[in-house]
């Protein structure tokens, strides 16, 4: 039993993911990042700390490994997710807490996407008729289940934020005023759950910790000691390379998917709306579980049967 | 290297001896240099770069093999190459990098690796074949089965779901998954996987949890046997149960349901703690805690009085209840309710006073308590020593402490374990010389009345209780060396 450790990702796991993927990269990389960042929304109006909404991202990075993202609407993973790890917590939300704030953070009303103009408060955009809340909580529910068998029940998950800190502690804070150097780590490490590249279950949390004290270090210009002092920390070289580059390369790619993709950021990413897009760019894909239709066996069955 | 098919342009067999006995020698030069440069300028890189196994580069492959055993204990100095390397360098040069990082030297230390794997979708209980059952527990269905791919036997341990339930899965059940794949230890039953049912849609689809199989529980035992464990067996079986217990307190985990129907024994004496249903993970700071915890008669006064900030001694004075129930076969505090166990506990632990358990007055429930205005000495005190007359005087003073009303007081189990009681004579008794019993496991057999674990719920309330009255007369009773022989 570690508590310092996670559950890591397979290459061969990764590698099934990226070929068998019904999406092009780069949508598939945007619906993460939407849904990470809904989650962290809702993490924040269900005042849940952001040790428990950053387990939820994680369990969500680990579902998604092994099952489509198209097969589910993403607000509900995202739901079932946040809900699941805040039950097994010592801070457990009720089904109708998390069906409000979610009905609320897809409505127009919804402050995680500023439209231009001023929120107009309107509590009819959000309200929740009691079958609306009842079709949420089924699906909710019967996600949770989902997400468990998936993952294999396995719902440990060791964050690098306190271990950060106390590799901070032993640097001396690089000799920076504490809550800076600290507020930037902690920062690099938030910003790094909604990386596309899947940091959370690829790489340990001291690679995580470490990596983001040496951003913030160069952020802030601090003096490092001069050896090799992430191995102190069981980090070798390579990895931290990696994991600082990934870390740091996360900004431009947000804009870049801005660009490319303008809806995203709008509202609140679904299923349909990425369906639109493939629709537009003239790709087809199915539901996630069925294969896509081909036409031309369409017509072939067609003929047959006549 | 004769294999290989040459080239024109290769050189002989002669060639590559001689300039692999060169390289060799310059190696041999070099690493003393450096060396000994770097023990003037740092002793513990010194050591690093004598017993470091950097990966060899693609090189090594053709070299000779005399060159090639050489120069695994030899760090190759990274400009030593005649030959430009084929593998792509991942580790850039010294040189190249950037001002902030000046590494060392080419040694890689030894990291820390965690292996700890991956996770995968749960498998389907279809390759599992029910044999039989074994019981119904408060929270599952335990039932014997087979792998079928393997034939081996492992308990099945279904949770039970409520299909209507609007909180989805129960919380209790998830953390007992949660708990189990955390723990490795010899005395805790251990999990080897989570299998679903079939219909994979539905929020209700069962869930179960595949354990080791252990042949017998305690309790059963306890109750079937004609004649009471030796003082030997007692103290391996309170052993193994103190490690268990220790390892779960070490790890952040209160049980918060031991008693000895949990207790799991095998044929060969070993000893797991099972049913973690109740149990779960606590921090420090701890997370506010539920006070419905433990089955009756081995919940502790503090729990029964209503405390909402309680430890890992609730654990120990249920490992105190179990040693009681070890010694005489019988549960040794059998309230009918909670007001009725705690004026047992009393009973048998003596009234609570300000010297005994300072504390006692601030929970909860000690408002609604009347005890006796002036406790006679004798009453305050507890009469273990003449409920147990057989046991040794470290034996009673282990019971005692476990038992006592203050949490504070109780022992932890690491403290347990050096206690002197277990290395008195009679020694604890090896588990491989433990008799064996016929496994219950699945056929009929009576079962006593016991309570159940309290259900989430509402808490009881004590209410106005009366105990002034329960010592009246205890100082007519009759008080002596009150040993006993055993027949047989």
């Amino acid at each position: 039993m570690s508590l310092l450790a996670n559950p890591l990702a397979t290459p061969s796991q990764l590698y099934h993911r990226a070929s068998s993927s019904s999406l092009p990269r780069e949508l598939d990389e945007a619906v993460f990042v939407a849904t990470q960042c809904l989650t962290q929304a809702a993490g924040r109006l269900l005042q849940l700390p952001q040790s428990v909404t950053a387990q939820a991202n994680v369990l969500l990075a680990r579902f998604w490994l092994t099952e489509s993202p198209m097969a589910h609407e993403f607000s509900d993973v995202s739901a079932a997710a946040i809900y699941l790890v805040a039950k097994l917590g010592p801070l457990p939300r009720s089904p109708r807490d998390v069906s409000n704030v979610y009905a609320y953070l897809s409505s127009a009303n919804s402050a995680l996407f500023p439209t231009g103009g001023l929120l107009k408060d309107d509590p009819r955009s959000y309200y929740q008729t009691e079958a609306d809340y009842y079709a949420f909580q089924q699906r909710m529910l019967g996600l949770e289940a989902r997400i468990l068998r998936s993952i294999g029940f396995d719902t440990h998950v060791s964050l690098p934020h306190s271990l950060a800190i106390t590799y901070l502690q032993t640097l001396d804070f690089l000799l920076q005023p504490r809550t800076t150097v600290s507020l930037r780590t902690i920062q690099y490490l938030n910003t790094a759950l909604l990386s596309p590249q899947m940091l959370y279950i690829t790489h340990q949390p001291n690679a995580l910790a470490t990596a983001a004290i040496y951003n913030a270090a160069r952020d802030l210009g601090a003096k490092m000691p001069e050896h090799e002092w992430w191995e102190i920390f069981d980090v070798d070289r390579e990895e931290l390379g990696f994991l600082v580059v990934a870390m740091r390369s996360l900004d431009g790619w947000m804009q870049k998917l801005k660009d490319e993709f303008p809806s995203f950021g709008s509202k609140m990413l679904t299923r349909s709306m990425v369906e639109e897009e493939l629709a537009k760019r003239g790709l087809h894909v199915g539901n996630g579980d069925e294969a896509p239709v081909d036409a031309e066996d369409e017509v072939m069955r067609m003929m047959d049967s006549r | 290297m004769s294999s290989k098919p040459k080239s024109r342009w290769a050189n002989t067999a002669e060639d590559a001896e001689f300039e692999a006995r060169l390289k060799k020698e310059k190696e041999e030069k070099r690493r003393k240099k450096a060396q000994k440069l770097q023990e003037e300028e740092q002793k513990k890189q010194a050591l690093l770069a004598a017993s470091s196994t950097t990966p060899r580069t693609a090189e090594a492959n053709d070299d000779d093999d005399d060159n090639n055993q050489d120069a695994s204990t030899v760090p190759p100095p990274p400009s030593s190459s005649s030959r430009p390397s084929k593998r792509r360098k991942l580790t850039p040069e010294p040189s190249t990098t950037n001002n902030t990082i000046t590494p060392s030297s080419s040694s890689s230390s030894a990291l820390l690796r965690f292996d700890v794997g991956t996770w995968k979708p749960c498998r389907s209980v279809d390759h599992y074949d029910k044999l039989n059952d074994i019981e119904e527990g408060t929270y599952g269905f335990v039932a014997r089965a087979t792998e079928i791919a393997s034939g081996r036997v492992v308990a099945l341990k279904r949770l039970k779901l409520e299909p209507g339930d609007p909180n989805g899965l129960p919380v209790t059940g998830l953390r007992e998954i949660q708990i189990l794949k955390k723990c490795r230890h010899r005395n805790v039953v251990a999990m080897e996987e989570v299998v679903v049912g079939n219909d994979l849609s539905k929020p209700d689809n069962s869930i179960f949890l595949v354990l080791e199989f252990v042949e017998h529980d305690l309790k059963s035992i306890l109750q079937d046997m004609p004649e009471p464990f030796l003082s030997s067996e007692v103290k391996r079986l309170l052993l193994q149960l103190t490690a268990g217990v220790s390892y779960l307190h070490q790890h952040y985990i209160l049980h918060r349901d031991l008693k000895t129907s949990n207790l799991l024994l095998s044929n060969r004496g070993l000893l797991k703690i099972a049913d973690f249903g109740m149990a779960r993970l606590v921090g420090d700071p701890r997370p506010k805690l539920t006070q419905l915890v433990v089955t009756l008669w081995y919940r502790a006064p503090e729990l029964l009085l209503g405390a909402r900030d309680y430890d890992a001694a609730v654990d120990m004075w249920s490992v105190g209840c179990i040693m009681g129930e070890l010694i005489t076969r019988e549960p040794l505090l059998q309230g009918s309710n909670e007001v009725d166990q705690i004026s047992k506990v009393f009973e048998l632990c003596g009234v609570p006073t300000d010297e005994s358990w300072p504390s006692f007055r601030r929970l909860p429930n000690a408002r609604s308590l009347r005890l006796p205005k002036h406790t006679p000495p004798q009453a305050s005190g507890s009469v273990i020593r003449a409920r147990f007359p057989n046991l040794t005087a470290a034996g009673a003073s282990l019971l005692n402490s476990l038992l006592s009303l203050d949490p504070e007081r109780r022992p932890s189990a690491a403290q347990m374990l050096d206690h002197e009681y277990f290395r008195q004579d009679p020694k604890p008794k090896p588990e491989s010389l433990f008799p064996t019993f016929p496994s219950k496991a699945g056929q009929e057999r009576r079962r006593r009345h016991e309570p159940d674990a309290p259900v989430r719920g509402q808490a009881v309330a004590l209410g106005d209780v009366d105990f002034s009255g329960i010592f009246q007369g205890r100082d007519k009773e009759e008080r002596g060396a009150g040993f006993s022989l055993r027949m047989v």
